[in-house]
């Protein structure tokens, strides 16, 4: 008689036997109770693919859109085999879905829709954080002049910066629409900013230099690095007309040495 | 038992979903009780922001999905930390998990999944109930699971481990007796008999829900899709009759109706729990 397998074992089995793994050994251990146990796993495994699969498919509406939902749900299931959840809240579930899709072969045929899932994800992420107060520009007046090139100013938490090649957001419109309109691909590319609204997240293009001047800033680096970076998108970037739009848009939240 | 004087509004309520938060806050539906995934309010301030807005006018029962007690690890602490976050916020009358794992190897599965019911299994799920008791100051109320396979080398059965967990650590039960209907039905034993081993002064809250029949095979699929089936409200009357009076959820998460046949359903509950009422007094 076969000893009985530990709890760690057998949940480690019946893990991978839910991300449609082998069971063999598992099977072993089950009841049939009139029905097989190989099938009796696979109610847990169907259930785990749906409900994950719907939870992606909240996430990601335009791209299941883009795809369809049969494609969809199968690009889904794809993803759960090498990419199962690991937080046991499912809001941080489909962080990695975008690279996930830039890797798929299948999808290879629509080389905006992993930017699109990068700009879905982005609009969930900005509606789920609280914003900060934000500080007003006269708290500038009080760093030292020689201690601003290396200042660093926070930005709002919920704050977003995505930059494609495609125009994300206005596929991205046109899709949540019941007649889709043609979105014309050659009108080029999107540098997006992004941040929680009154309900759910908004957005707004951002001029070359801006861009790389405020998604340098939410990288952490320092004003002087985030000034020569705009200045590089734009020879005629104006730091302190910058710096008054990021204030008045209520956008810093904190100053501090990089 | 449960204090029931702190339900003023009755003690029937709703598992409230996401796409019904909008139109409870405006509607204010009369229901004696709401009851939330945890999870779905860790972090998602405006949904918090509009639970907490409840709060002011509703008791409010936190269940967590994903605490997964009976896993063969240690508790995950980031995760019992947004909880307690969470109950510590929310000041809920109610806190409940299951009687299952859904994590391992730091993989999350979603699903409640069933354990062997061991020895081995009931100390270590018996020792992250009192963890979770320990780190949130507050007695748990464990749910049965809905099941569809079972381990041969199990030695006790649901109802006696649950009845030693109650006993060795202090929780309550919360009966879920359309679960109770489900698992009966897919292994065969009788409901009845399962709702008479239960401790009746165990019992914290009740949970109703729809079910429907596997489309391959003879086994019924605990999907919170429907309207609560017949058997399961009969076998609701019998849980009435055997537990008292107790907090009485209607769940619904697949196929969301309109809220409204939710509310139904809990009116229907409360004309049972009324009935029962009558009977004793």
């Amino acid at each position: 008689m076969c000893e009985m397998p530990k709890l760690l074992e057998l949940q480690t089995q019946l893990r991978d036997a839910v991300l449609g793994g082998a069971a063999s050994e598992l099977l072993a251990e089950i009841d049939a109770d009139g029905l097989l146990p190989e099938a009796r796993v696979r109610i847990y495994r169907n259930h785990a693919v749906s409900t994950l699969g719907g939870v992606l498919e909240s996430v990601f509406p335009v791209v299941c859109r883009l795809v369809d939902r049969r494609f969809f749900a199968y690009a889904a299931h794809e993803y759960l085999r090498g990419h199962a959840p690991h937080s046991r809240c499912l809001a941080e579930y489909g962080a990695d879905f975008a690279d996930f899709l830039a890797s798929f072969g299948p999808c290879k045929e629509l080389p905006y829709l992993p930017d699109v899932a990068r700009f879905e994800w982005a609009l969930k992420a900005a509606a789920a954080v609280r914003e900060a107060t934000p500080l007003m520009i006269e708290a500038l007046a009080k760093v030292p002049h020689e201690a601003a090139v290396s200042l660093k100013i926070s930005l709002q938490p919920s704050v977003r910066y995505l930059a494609s090649c495609w125009p994300i957001d206005a596929i991205w419109l046109a899709n949540r629409q019941q007649e889709v309109p043609g979105v014309d691909l050659a009108v080029g590319g999107a540098s997006l900013e992004l941040r929680r609204a009154a309900q759910g997240a908004a957005w707004q293009q951002l001029d070359p230099a801006s861009f790389a001047f405020r998604s340098a800033l939410a990288d952490g680096l320092a004003l002087g690095t985030a000034a020569t970076a705009a200045a590089a998108a734009d020879l005629a970037f104006d730091l302190a007309a910058a710096l008054d739009r990021l204030f008045a848009e209520g956008l810093a939240v904190g100053l501090g040495a990089c | 038992m449960t204090e029931h004087s702190r339900f003023p509004h009755g003690l029937v309520g709703i598992g409230l979903r996401l796409p019904h938060l909008a139109e409870v806050s405006a509607t204010r539906p009369r229901l004696g009780f709401l009851e939330v995934h945890a999870e779905n309010y860790m972090l998602q301030v405006e949904a918090l922001d509009r639970l907490l807005g409840l709060r002011r006018d509703y008791p409010v029962s936190v269940h967590g999905v994903a605490l997964s007690l009976g896993g063969a690890e240690e508790l995950d602490r980031l995760h019992l930390d947004r909880l307690k976050a969470l109950v510590d916020r929310v000041e809920p009358l109610l806190v409940s998990e299951h009687l299952a794992w859904c994590a391992i190897g730091g993989v999350y599965l979603n699903e409640l999944l069933p354990l062997p019911y061991t020895e081995e299994s009931l100390e270590l799920f018996c020792r992250h109930v009192e963890e979770a008791q320990d780190a949130l100051r507050r007695r748990l109320l464990i749910e049965n699971p809905s099941s569809y396979l079972r381990f041969r080398h199990s030695t006790l059965s649901e109802a006696e481990f649950l009845g030693e967990t109650i006993r060795r650590t202090g929780c309550g039960i919360l009966c879920d007796v359309n679960n109770l209907y489900v698992s009966a039905n897919n292994f065969g034993f009788d409901p009845v008999a399962y709702i008479d081993a239960l401790p009746a002064e165990a019992i914290g809250e009740i949970h109703l829900a729809g079910h429907r029949v596997a489309e391959d095979a003879d086994i019924l699929i605990d999907d919170h899709g429907s309207r609560v089936a017949l058997p399961v409200w009969e076998l609701y009357s019998v849980a009435l009759r055997r537990f008292g009076p107790a907090p009485t959820l209607v769940e619904w998460d697949t196929n969301l109706p309109a809220l409204e046949v939710l509310v139904e359903e809990a009116w229907h509950a409360q004309q049972l729990a009324d009935v029962r009422n009558a009977e004793i007094a």
